[in-house]
C-alpha cells in the first residue's frame, strides 16, 4: 500500500518535471532548428516564396545522416556566417557588449569589494549615515533615475559614448550590500594574525583577504557580468548611433529592418546566448546549488 | 599616526570611490526625479539655448533683404517684427513671461546698428546672443529653468487615459504574473525535492530561460507566437483558428505574461528548492506516521515552513513584474497593452516630457513601495 502511494507520487512528480523541461527547453531548440535551416522568404522582385516551412510539425528532423536534416532539407551553419555580412554591424555590437560587461564587471568587483570591506570592518566618521542612506535608495525602481542620469549625461557630454554607457554602473548598491555581508561573516582571527605580524590595513585586505573572498567575488561578478550582457533599457537610453548598440538593442535594429529573415534572426538571437549558457555551465554550482544568485532577475 | 585614524583615511579611500559614484548616478538622481516631477523639464528646450546660429543669416531672413544692400536702420525698421524674429528666425523657445522680458528690454536699435555694420556674421549661442541684446532679464536666457507646475503633472494623470491604461496593464499583469509564476515554481519544486534521479538535469534545464537576455527571449517568442507560427501550427490540430497573438491587443498582454512566467518560474524554483532542503525529513515522516494525506502536508506543513521564500520570490516577483519594459517594448505594438514602466520611457525620451515622466516613475515608485510593504504584512498574518 505504502509502496504504491510512492510510486504514484513518483510518477507525478516526474511527469511534472519532464512536461517542464519540455516547455523550458522547446523554444530553444525550435529557435534552433530554424537558425540552421537554409533561407527562406519571399523574393523582392518575383513577390514568389522561397525555402522550406519553418513552422512545420512534425519538424522532419534526421541527425543520424551527414548533413543532418531540418525541415525536410539539409541543415548547414551558413546563417552563422551570414549575418555578419548581411548586418555589417554585428561584430561590432558584440565587441561593444563584451566591453560593457567586461568593463562593468570589473568596476564592480573592485569598488564594490573595497566598499563593502569598508563597510564591514573599517570605522570611518559618517559611515553609518552612507549605509543607511545606500540602503534607503535599493527600493528605488531605475526608472525614477534613469531621466536625471541621461540628463547628467548630456551635461558631461557622455551620451552615445562608451563612458555615458559605463561610468553610471560602475559600482551598485547590491554588490556593495552583497560584499559588506561577506565580510560580516568573515572568520576576523585571520586578520587580527595579520595584524599582530605587523601588516597594515592594506597589506591585510590585499594579501590576506582578497584571496579568501573569492566565492562572494566570484558570485558578484558573475552577477553583473550577466546583467550586464542582458541589460536593454540603459543601452536604449544612452546610446543613439548603431556603432555605439549593444547586442541586445542590436536584435531590436534587428527585428525591426530584417523582419522576414527568421533564420538570420534566430541565429544572431542563438549566438548572443551561447556565451551565457557557457558561463552558465562553467558556474552551475553557484547558480543552481547554493541560491547566492537570488534577485537575478528582479 | 594614530591606528583609529589611519583606518578612518583607509575607510574612506576604500569607500570613496562607491560613495561618489552613487551619490552622483543615484542620490543626486532621486532628487532630481523629485525636482524634475513638480517642473515642465523638456529636454529639448533644455538644449535650445545651448543651440549655435549665426545672427546676420537669420536677419538677412526675416528682414528679406541681405546685409549688402543695407545702408541705414531706418530702411529696415518698419520690416522688423520683435517676437517673430526671436521665435521663428532665431529660434528660441517663448513663453508668456519670457515674451514679456523681451518685449521691454530687447535693444532692437542695437541689434540693427550692429547688423548694418556687418557685425553680426558669427556663430553664436542662443544664450549668449540674448543676454548680448537684452538690457535687464538676462538671467531667464543664461541656462534652461523649468517651469515649476506644482502639483500639475501628478493631477495631469488623472485625465490621462494613457496612464489609466497603462497603470490597469501593469496591475493586471502583476495580479497573474506573480501567483501563478509563484505557484508552477512551488510546484516544480516538490516535485524535484522528491528522491528521483536527475534532479540536477532538472534544475539546470529550468533555470536557462533566466539567464537569457529578454531581448533574445523577445525575438524567440516573435517567432512563436507569428501568425504562421508553431504555436498557432500546434492548436490548429485541436481546431483553433490561427490568431496574431502579439498584433492582437486582447491576447497580446496574456502572451507575455505567459513568456514571462515561463522565464521566471524555473529560476524561483531553486529558491523553494533551497527552502524545502532545509526541512528536516523527519518532519514528513512524523506526519506520515499521523496518517497526513499528500494534499494536506503539502497545505499544512510546506507552505508554512516557505514563509520566507514565498516571501521572498512574491516581492521579486512583483518588483519585476511592475518594472515590466524589455518585452513590451520588443512586442507590444498597440498602446493599448502599454505598461507604466513603458509609458514612463515613451513620456521622457519621445515626447520630450521629462517632468511628467518624472512624476509618472515617482508614483509607480510609490506603488511598489506600498506593493512590498502589504505584501510583507500579509505573509506574516495569514501564517
Amino acid at each position: 500500500m505504502m509502496n504504491k502511494k510512492l510510486k504514484i507520487s513518483f510518477i507525478i512528480s516526474y511527469s511534472i518535471l519532464i512536461i517542464y523541461a519540455i516547455v523550458s527547453l522547446f523554444p530553444f531548440i525550435w529557435a534552433f532548428l530554424v537558425s540552421i535551416t537554409p533561407l527562406n522568404g519571399v523574393d523582392p522582385v518575383t513577390g514568389e516564396k522561397f525555402g522550406v516551412d519553418i513552422m512545420q510539425w512534425p519538424p522532419n528532423i534526421n541527425f543520424f545522416r551527414v548533413p543532418p536534416k531540418v525541415f525536410g532539407v539539409d541543415a548547414t551553419f551558413e546563417n552563422y556566417k551570414k549575418i555578419f555580412e548581411v548586418v555589417p554591424y554585428y561584430s561590432r555590437w558584440f565587441l561593444n557588449t563584451v566591453i560593457y560587461a567586461l568593463a562593468l564587471t570589473l568596476g564592480n568587483l573592485l569598488l564594490d569589494t573595497l566598499g563593502g570591506y569598508a563597510f564591514a570592518r573599517l570605522k570611518f566618521p559618517l559611515k553609518n549615515f552612507w549605509f543607511i542612506l545606500f540602503l534607503a535608495t535599493m527600493m528605488v525602481p531605475f526608472q525614477v533615475t534613469m531621466i536625471p542620469q541621461y540628463n547628467l549625461m548630456v551635461k558631461f557630454g557622455l551620451v552615445n559614448t562608451y563612458p555615458g554607457l559605463i561610468v553610471p554602473k560602475l559600482t551598485s548598491v547590491f554588490g556593495l550590500f552583497l560584499m559588506r555581508q561577506f565580510f560580516l561573516n568573515f572568520p576576523k582571527e585571520l586578520e587580527e594574525a595579520a595584524v599582530i605580524d605587523g601588516a597594515g590595513i592594506f597589506k591585510t585586505f590585499f594579501k590576506i583577504v582578497l584571496p579568501n573572498a573569492k566565492p562572494a567575488i566570484t558570485a558578484l561578478s558573475i552577477y553583473t557580468f550577466l546583467g550586464a550582457w542582458n541589460d536593454f533599457m540603459w543601452p536604449l537610453i544612452i546610446t543613439s548611433s548603431k556603432e555605439m548598440y549593444t547586442l541586445t538593442m542590436g536584435l531590436n535594429f534587428f527585428k525591426t529592418s530584417y523582419y522576414t529573415f527568421w533564420q538570420y534572426m534566430m541565429a544572431a538571437t542563438i549566438l548572443m546566448t551561447i556565451p551565457m549558457i557557457i558561463i552558465f555551465f562553467s558556474f552551475q554550482k553557484q547558480f543552481v546549488e547554493t541560491g547566492k544568485l537570488s534577485a537575478l532577475k528582479g | 599616526m594614530k591606528r583609529k585614524t589611519k583606518e578612518a583615511i583607509a575607510g574612506y579611500l576604500f569607500a570613496l570611490p562607491i560613495i561618489i559614484t552613487i551619490l552622483t548616478f543615484t542620490i543626486y538622481p532621486i532628487f532630481a526625479a523629485f525636482y524634475y516631477s513638480f517642473t515642465d523639464y523638456n529636454p529639448l528646450n533644455a538644449r535650445n539655448l545651448e543651440t549655435k546660429f549665426n545672427p546676420q543669416e537669420a536677419l538677412e531672413f526675416h528682414l528679406g533683404v541681405f546685409q549688402t544692400d543695407v545702408s541705414s536702420v531706418d530702411e529696415i525698421i518698419d520690416f522688423f517684427d520683435l517676437l517673430s524674429f526671436i521665435k521663428y528666425d532665431v529660434g528660441v523657445n517663448l513663453d508668456e513671461t519670457k515674451e514679456k522680458i523681451i518685449l521691454e528690454n530687447f535693444d532692437t536699435q542695437k541689434l540693427l546698428k550692429d547688423f548694418v555694420h556687418g557685425r553680426l556674421n558669427k556663430e553664436m549661442k542662443l544664450s549668449d546672443f540674448m543676454s548680448e541684446y537684452l538690457k535687464s532679464g538676462k538671467k531667464y536666457f543664461k541656462r534652461y529653468i523649468p517651469n515649476l507646475l506644482g502639483l500639475l503633472n501628478f493631477k495631469k494623470m488623472f485625465n490621462d487615459q494613457y496612464f489609466r491604461i497603462s497603470l490597469f496593464n501593469t496591475f493586471f499583469y502583476t495580479v497573474i504574473v506573480v501567483p501563478v509564476q509563484t505557484f508552477l515554481a512551488l510546484i516544480l519544486a516538490v516535485a524535484a525535492n522528491s528522491k528521483i534521479k536527475g534532479v540536477k538535469f532538472f534544475k539546470l534545464t529550468f533555470f536557462i530561460p533566466s539567464i537569457t537576455s529578454s531581448a533574445a527571449i523577445s525575438m524567440i517568442f516573435w517567432m512563436i507566437y507569428s501568425k504562421p507560427g508553431i504555436l498557432n501550427r500546434l492548436l490548429g490540430y485541436f481546431g483553433f483558428q490561427p490568431i496574431a497573438w502579439l498584433e492582437n491587443p486582447n491576447t497580446a498582454l496574456p502572451a507575455i505574461m505567459v513568456m514571462n512566467i515561463w522565464t521566471t518560474a524555473g529560476y524561483f524554483m531553486i529558491t523553494f528548492l533551497a527552502g524545502l532542503q532545509d526541512i528536516p525529513s523527519s518532519i514528513y515522516e512524523a506526519a506520515r506516521i499521523d496518517g497526513a494525506t499528500p494534499n494536506k502536508i503539502f497545505w499544512k506543513i510546506i507552505l508554512p515552513l516557505l514563509r520566507p521564500q514565498i516571501l521572498f520570490v512574491a516581492t521579486m516577483g512583483t518588483i519585476g513584474c511592475m518594472q515590466v519594459f524589455d518585452q513590451i517594448y520588443f512586442l507590444i505594438k498597440n498602446m493599448r497593452n502599454i505598461t507604466i514602466s513603458f509609458y514612463i520611457y515613451k513620456n521622457a525620451f519621445e515626447y520630450g516630457n521629462m517632468g511628467y515622466a518624472s512624476a509618472l516613475s515617482l508614483v509607480l515608485f510609490a506603488i511598489i513601495l506600498s506593493l512590498t510593504l502589504i505584501q510583507r504584512k500579509l505573509v506574516k498574518e495569514t501564517y
